[in-house]
């Protein structure tokens, strides 16, 4: 963890097709990386099974969060849930935002609940 | 991060048809959670109430359970009801694991570096082993925050594989323990507050896992 810290923010729809081994290998690199929109949890748990077997004295492991726009609004109606399902299928991702980075240099992140805060060791 | 449509599709053809042909020979619940949440002493208590003997290890040092640990054939009664399944205690669930954590808590470096390996191949597992699973119960520490990221990770995947769920909040012995915090974090979630430790809140987490099974 000798580099400078990073910070690379990702589309969701480059992440998508980016191989889980590059992000680690990214993530290594002092790296943090910002992506629009929120994980499935599959691809949370391929995350986290890729940066297990990564894990090393130099590579601790990852932390990560991730905020779903629709998770903030609350008092939601039946055309609110719907329209965001549309919307969601129009995308092609839940709209919010994932933070993912080496937990070498950071402590948690935290959801506040409609930010998310970044603790630096 | 290659998945796409047809991976999905995949996947949920894969899930349903081992839904259909397992549920007719076996059942397997599953504890899940993350590490230190009290899912062995869980699996001891339900071992030792209904078959008489522990199923692991228990230790304040997280990853004390580094493998998949499986006991067979737990039969459970209430009234003229019986429920037989599997029972699959799973190593707890991090997004890190740093072997100076280990040496904080006393134990030898070389023997910490081992435990890391060794709890980073635990993690791997209990993620697989989501696919096999036929229920599960989420162990949560009720003293601890429950919107914790590896917690929606772990209830996420449940959901994604149509898997029932029942989540624990165990450690309600504690003073700062509070179930009612657990409930409000994942109100679609139905959440048995217990403590596997003195065994309060136990009986209730039997009847519901009739109606979970």
């Amino acid at each position: 963890m000798d580099e400078k810290l990073k910070i690379k923010f990702i589309p969701y729809e480059v992440l998508k097709n980016k191989r889980t081994r590059d992000l680690i290998s990214d993530l290594k690199k002092n790296t943090i990386i910002i992506v629009d929109a929120k994980l499935t949890p599959r691809e949370e748990a391929r995350l986290i099974r890729a940066a297990m077997k990564k894990i090393s004295s130099k590579f601790s492991g990852i932390e990560l969060n991730s905020l779903e726009l629709s998770e903030i609004k609350k008092d939601k109606t039946w055309s609110d849930v719907i329209k965001e399902k549309i919307i969601e299928i129009i995308l092609g991702k839940k709209r919010g935002m994932t933070i993912i980075g080496p937990a070498d240099i950071i402590k948690k992140i935290e959801k506040d609940p409609t930010d998310l805060l970044l603790f630096m060791k | 991060m290659v998945g796409g449509p047809l991976k999905r599709l995949h996947n949920w053809l894969k899930s349903l048809i081992r839904s259909i042909f397992r549920r007719k020979t076996e059942v397997r619940l599953g504890l899940y959670g993350p590490t230190n949440s009290g899912k062995t002493t869980l699996a001891n208590r339900i071992c030792m109430d209904w078959i008489g003997e522990k199923m692991g290890k228990v230790s304040s040092i997280p990853h004390e359970t580094r493998e998949i640990q499986v006991k067979e054939k737990v039969t459970i009664e209430k009234g003229n009801k019986k429920l037989v399944f599997k029972l699959v205690d799973t190593p707890g669930i991090a997004t890190k694991i740093d072997f100076e954590d280990f040496v904080k808590r006393g134990l030898k470096k070389k023997k910490a570096k081992q435990r890391a390996k060794e709890a980073t191949k635990g993690v791997i597992e209990a993620i697989k082993w989501l696919d096999k699973m036929d229920a599960v119960l989420v162990v949560l520490d009720a003293s601890k925050n429950p919107i914790d990221q590896v917690n929606v990770t772990i209830l996420g995947n449940l959901e994604a594989r149509n898997t029932p769920v029942l989540i624990v909040a165990n450690k309600i012995d504690l003073k700062r323990a509070n179930a009612q915090k657990v409930r409000e974090a994942f109100p679609k979630y139905k959440v048995i507050g217990i403590s596997a430790k003195k065994g309060s809140g136990i009986k209730n987490l039997y009847n519901e896992l009739f109606e979970l099974l």
